[in-house]
């Protein structure tokens, strides 16, 4: 206990009033490195205590220092998580007579105003916030004094731009109260080093880790692979096991979930498209132990405190590792107490990839984390943060506050290159080597705090079923739609017919043609290494050395033995196997998706070249779905794919990706945070197709392609598959499509979709079409009417009063017609009237409940009724008659 | 009477008794509008003006017609117009005479421009082709000739079995009903009037063909007769009847 001995005795009086009998392992080993002023990062599971080994120590060493100023900054990535800390730390802070205080986002006007007239000891806050912080002349004073900054959830940042820019805005506080002392507090990852780097730059750093692992039991189910069976099976658990954190990777299968299981009564869904007020209510009902079951995406990964969770539940695999690791470990919560997790699996995919992540868990195999190196976006936005900070500043200045970051160390061209394309569209002026701010640069910082892409949302609007079926990304629709096209979003194909006013009118399509645009917004990549080991699971078929569990096993097993009685050749870590499919080739590739994305994209255009045409891809972690015109076949493939040198394709996929919406989204993305492009801009003015070469040749671009091919592909990765295909280590086998290649095509793992689209479309007309009021008027007696909804009329209508079958079906606009067609004198146009009535119901006289159906269709009228019934169409044929009229009269009448 | 089609313009070159280079919609100063509504980027008008000098020495015309929307802002001229065009207009005049059809974009541009220049908004006949900007009902001297005409920026979408892979500037041409334009009836023998519409010269411009022809926005693309139409590539490529380009995939 003598590390306990050494603090101030005002804290070991709060350790014991606490109820802690002792430090933590953690604690033990952080709070002397902590004490002597070392930079440390702090790697461990999720409540273990991490917020206060960093903050005995910082709470020691404020005490006997000065006040005035913000002293510690507390950065988390998350508002959520400001909420949580603050609460942790308010009664620490109370007790040792420090201030505290939380600045975000949602922070309201008095609070602010409060902490710039006197600011708290310690501030926690968001790495955005802080960009704010530095633009305030009062709120500058103050962070003179910063002697501490702890980073939580630091893994969360170092992987991306945000991380990018908090590194420079850390050497950026340096400017002004010197060096202070830095604590990254993170979860496992696999290169913990980096992590120092990407904290301190060149100064020196400790680490303390304690591995998961052992604080780990993970197992792998499941339950057959009907969406009723898998919800059964997490109800049942639940029963078993008390509190429970269902983990679900898209925000769809939450909600599906959610409805199969609302009827429990004990049971929510959290995820980020929920009202704020919606989350905290089911974080508190939960914590109260009110529900039994949370359902939620990535919302509830990081260290948010809900309470006691009994198990966690992770639905379809978790991708990758530190994902698994991260989820699991909500469970048990205590110290020292065993986290229990299991993986519901929902396929043979999903099963292998999820036994390979177990193990890989268990043996604290973890990704690594890729800080991005010089992105060019960040830069921009920190030379502007910079203009404005200063007013002017010299370009050697900035250059000396980036040489001390990790990632832009050696900052000469791109700084140079970056400040030009600046000038170039007038964010910043340029005298000589001094970088001047202009009134434009205020307002883009004062948009651009986050490089979080913020971007307008696009609202879909579906015409069949006549409601909003999701949104789109801007960016999205600027690089995609246009009238006519197709593209993908909710598992379904739409093709574009209308776009007005921030509003996208779409129909189902059926025919999928064409490189076609996937929105999927939510997708998790699985990592090359999974998705390879996973092909040496295939090969090997060892599933017991993976899993104890027999269901499990037992599906595997059977799968493969499928496979082996049909004759497929199973693609493995060693071969590739190239399958003639309907509409094209699918490629299986154990090489994940990132992999696959640059591998898929190579090879269509190298098609595409040789061949004239435009060709189609879709991937998963492993397989790439290549659409082609009919005579291209697999062999051609399979040419291509032998011909291919490692080294050649960064530069084919430059040339390739130019023409692409993947690449002009990223360009405006990117575009917009060069500040080139302004968040409101109005795109309509533009052809936009041309965008892209107004950036030819600019940082812009490069930053474009950068960013892509490590970020949303895998160019390294997809490389090394062509090695071994070079060595002769993996090898090409082609055949016709397996029952894998349909597991890829026809099954989406993420979402849950009817069988076909077509046949969805068609389902949704039905539903619409049976709910549709209708008016049954007899055109014999002419004295009864009544109104109704079409699933409710009876196959052949009779009237009651006179007992014909002279019934006219009227949409209930048309009501008043009846009173119009029975006048005794009538006008012609009543005349008119009465003839359309009696033809109507001549229609319904002869076919029944059919007629009534096809004359409750939108702009069907008894023409377009008669001539779809002409057509003696049954079935789902009928209903496609019925669409097509549909659609007639909506491209005649522009009537939405 | 010839017409050439010339690749790195847009443009085309009339050779009947002269030469004629014919270069539409340059939307000089089109940056300052772009930059009100949120794009920023530097001007590029002198490119723009470089690859019309590039059309005039390869082609060495008698006279240079700009079709209108030679400049962009609308109602009054910016700033960048009055800095940039002066220079540009002297470079051209420098080279060869012109003469300028104004558009609806074009307000203010007399300023700039030489005696006998501008030329009537509804359009002239210049060695027996009519030209206008297209915005306008053309004047009934143009009756019975062909008529080139810019504003409309058509753009063609080509699909392929698999789907979009083409979108190009092209040529639209088409007849045009007499009686709907108010123009003198078509003499018993004579050819019937046609219209070409001009893609822009201006690289960030484009408007799809088919929005053309379904929601026409001028008196010219009106009254045209789509049953006519054919449409050309930039260099010449005949691509069809409009028809040809409607999407096939649907069913």
């Amino acid at each position: 206990m003598e590390e306990i001995d050494r603090l101030d005795p005002a804290i070991r009086a709060c350790i014991k009033k606490r109820g802690f009998s002792g430090l933590s392992e953690i604690q033990i080993r952080s709070i002397p490195l902590v004490a002597r002023g070392k930079n440390l990062i702090l790697i461990a599971p999720t409540g273990t205590g991490k917020t206060e080994s960093a903050m005995i120590p910082v709470f020691n060493s404020m005490l006997s220092h000065p006040h005035g100023g913000f002293r510690t900054l507390y950065i988390t990535p998350l508002r959520s998580l400001n909420r949580d800390i603050m609460q942790r730390l308010e009664w620490w802070c109370h007790e040792l007579g420090l201030t505290i205080g939380v600045r975000h986002g949602d922070t309201p006007a008095n609070e602010r105003r409060k902490q710039a007239l006197s600011p708290p000891d310690l501030l926690i806050t968001t790495p955005e916030t802080v960009q704010a912080l530095f633009m305030g002349k009062v709120l500058r004073k103050h962070l003179k004094n910063v002697s501490y900054v702890v980073i939580d959830e630091i893994h969360e940042l170092a992987g991306g731009k945000r991380g990018a820019q908090m590194a420079v805005a850390l050497e950026r506080l340096v400017e002004y109260g010197g060096e202070f002392q830095r604590i990254g507090l993170s979860a496992t990852v696999g290169n913990p080093e980096e992590m120092g780097r990407f904290l301190c730059g060149k100064r020196p750093f400790e680490i303390v880790s304690v591995p998961v692992a052992k604080h780990l039991e993970i197992s792998v189910d499941f339950s057959g692979d009907s969406f009723e069976k898998q919800a059964e099976w997490v109800s049942k658990s639940i029963d078993h096991h008390g509190s429970t954190l269902v983990f679900v990777n898209t925000r769809v299968t939450a909600e599906a979930l959610g409805h199969q299981l609302y009827s429990r009564g004990d049971v929510e869904v959290h995820h980020g498209s929920l009202s704020k007020d919606v989350r905290i209510d089911a974080e508190e009902r939960f914590k109260a132990g009110k529900i039994r079951g949370l359902i939620s995406t990535s919302s509830m990964e990081l260290g948010i405190d809900i309470g006691h969770i009994e198990h966690v539940i992770q639905f379809g695999s978790p991708r990758e590792v530190s994902r698994l690791i991260q989820r699991v470990g909500r469970a048990g919560h205590q110290l020292n107490a065993v986290s229990r997790g299991t993986i519901l699996t929902t396929g043979f995919d999903d099963l292998l990839e999820s036994l390979v992540i177990a193990r890989k868990a268990k043996a604290n195999e973890v990704e690594h984390i890729r800080p991005p190196v010089g992105p060019a976006d960040v830069l921009a936005n920190q030379v502007a943060a910079m203009a404005v900070e200063y007013g002017e500043i010299h370009r050697s200045r900035i250059h000396r506050i980036l040489s001390r970051t990790h990632q832009f160390g050696d900052p000469d061209t791109l700084l140079g290159e970056v400040c030009s394309q600046m000038a170039e569209h007038r964010l910043i002026r340029l005298e000589g080597e001094t970088i001047i701010t202009t009134g434009r640069a205020r307002r883009y910082l004062a948009a651009n705090l986050s490089m979080i892409h913020d971007e307008r949302k696009v609202t879909v609007f579906d015409m069949v079923s006549r409601r909003t079926v999701g949104t789109l990304d801007e960016s999205f629709v600027v690089g995609w739609v246009y009238t006519g096209a197709v593209f993908i979003t909710k598992g379904q194909l739409w093709r574009v017919l209308d776009m007005e006013d921030g509003k996208i009118t779409v129909e189902p399509a059926r025919k999928a043609k064409g490189e076609l645009p996937s929105w999927e917004g939510e997708q998790i990549p699985v990592p090359y290494d999974v998705a390879r080991e996973v092909g040496a699971l295939r090969r090997t078929r060892e599933f017991g050395r993976y899993g104890h569990k027999k269901a499990p096993e037992k599906f595997a097993v059977r799968f493969l033995d499928e496979m082996d009685r049909n004759r497929s050749p199973v693609a493995t870590d060693s071969r590739i196997i190239l399958e003639q499919a309907g509409e094209g080739v699918i490629c299986h590739v154990c090489a994940g998706h990132k992999a696959n994305e640059a591998l898929g994209r190579v090879i269509s255009i190298l098609l595409s070249a040789r061949f004239g045409t435009t060709v189609g891809i879709e991937i998963d972690a492993y397989r790439i779905y290549i659409r082609l015109p009919s005579g291209i076949r697999a062999w051609d493939v399979k040419e291509v794919l032998e011909m291919l040198e490692p080294g050649h394709l960064k530069g084919i996929l430059e040339l390739a990706l130019k023409r692409t919406a993947l690449f002009k989204w990223k360009l405006v993305q990117i575009a917009k945070k060069f500040g080139a492009i302004d968040p409101d801009a109005d795109y309509e003015r533009l052809s936009i197709h041309r965008l892209t070469d107004l950036f030819e040749g600019t940082v812009v671009q490069k930053e474009a392609y950068r960013e892509l091919f490590t970020v949303y592909m895998d160019v390294d990765a997809a490389a090394r598959i062509i090695e071994l295909l070079k060595e002769g280590t993996v090898t090409i086998i082609t055949g016709s499509m397996s029952i894998l290649g349909a597991e890829g095509l026809f099954s989406s793992r993420d979402e849950i979709q009817p069988p076909s689209t077509d046949q969805a479309v068609i389902s949704t007309l039905k539903r619409r079409l049976e709910q549709q009021d209708v008016v049954l008027a007899c055109m014999n007696c002419r004295k009864w009417k009544s109104r109704t909804v079409v699933s409710r009329v009876p196959d052949v209508p009779v009237c009651p009063n006179c007992g014909a079958r002279l019934i006219a079906a009227l949409k209930p606009w048309e009501e008043g017609l009846y009173a119009a067609a029975n006048k005794k004198k009538k006008t012609p146009e009543d005349r008119t009237v009465e003839i359309r009535l009696v033809r109507n119901a001549n229609i319904v006289l002869s076919s029944g409940k059919k007629a009534v159906t096809a004359l409750s269709a939108r702009g069907v009228g008894p023409e377009n009724a008669s001539r779809i019934l002409s057509t003696l169409a049954e079935g789902d044929s009928f209903y496609r008659e019925i669409l097509k009229a549909e659609r007639n009269y909506i491209k005649t009448n522009r009537f939405w | 009477m010839k017409i050439d089609f010339i690749e790195p313009g847009p443009a085309l070159l009339v050779e009947n008794t002269i030469k004629v280079l014919v270069i539409a919609d340059l939307h000089l100063g089109i940056e300052s509008d772009l930059a009100q509504h949120g794009i920023h980027f530097s001007s590029r008008s002198g490119l723009r003006a470089a690859r019309v000098r590039d059309c005039i020495r390869e082609t060495t015309p008698d006279l240079l017609i700009l079709l209108g929307d030679v400049k962009h802002s609308i109602p009054v001229l910016s700033r960048q117009e009055y800095n940039e065009l002066p220079e540009i207009f002297e470079g051209f005049r420098r080279m060869v005479p012109m003469a300028v059809l104004p558009g609806n974009h074009d307000a203010g541009i007399e300023r700039f421009l030489k005696d006998g220049e501008l030329q009537k908004k509804e359009g002239v006949v210049i060695d027996g082709v009519g030209y206008l900007h297209g915005h306008t009902y053309p004047d009934p001297s143009l009756g019975g000739h062909l008529i080139l005409a810019g504003h409309h920026h058509p753009l063609a979408s080509l699909r392929d079995d698999v789907g979009c892979s083409l979108r190009a500037p092209a040529y639209l041409l088409a007849s045009v009903a007499s009686s709907c334009l108010g123009l003198p009836p078509d003499e018993e023998g004579r050819e019937p009037t046609r219209v070409m519409f001009m893609p822009a010269f201006n690289e960030l411009s484009g408007y799809d063909i088919l929005k053309i022809v379904k929601d026409p926005f001028s008196p010219l693309s009106r009254c045209m007769d789509a049953g006519t139409s054919e449409v050309f590539l930039t260099d010449g490529t005949y691509l069809g009847p409009v028809s040809s380009l409607e999407e096939d995939g649907r069913d």
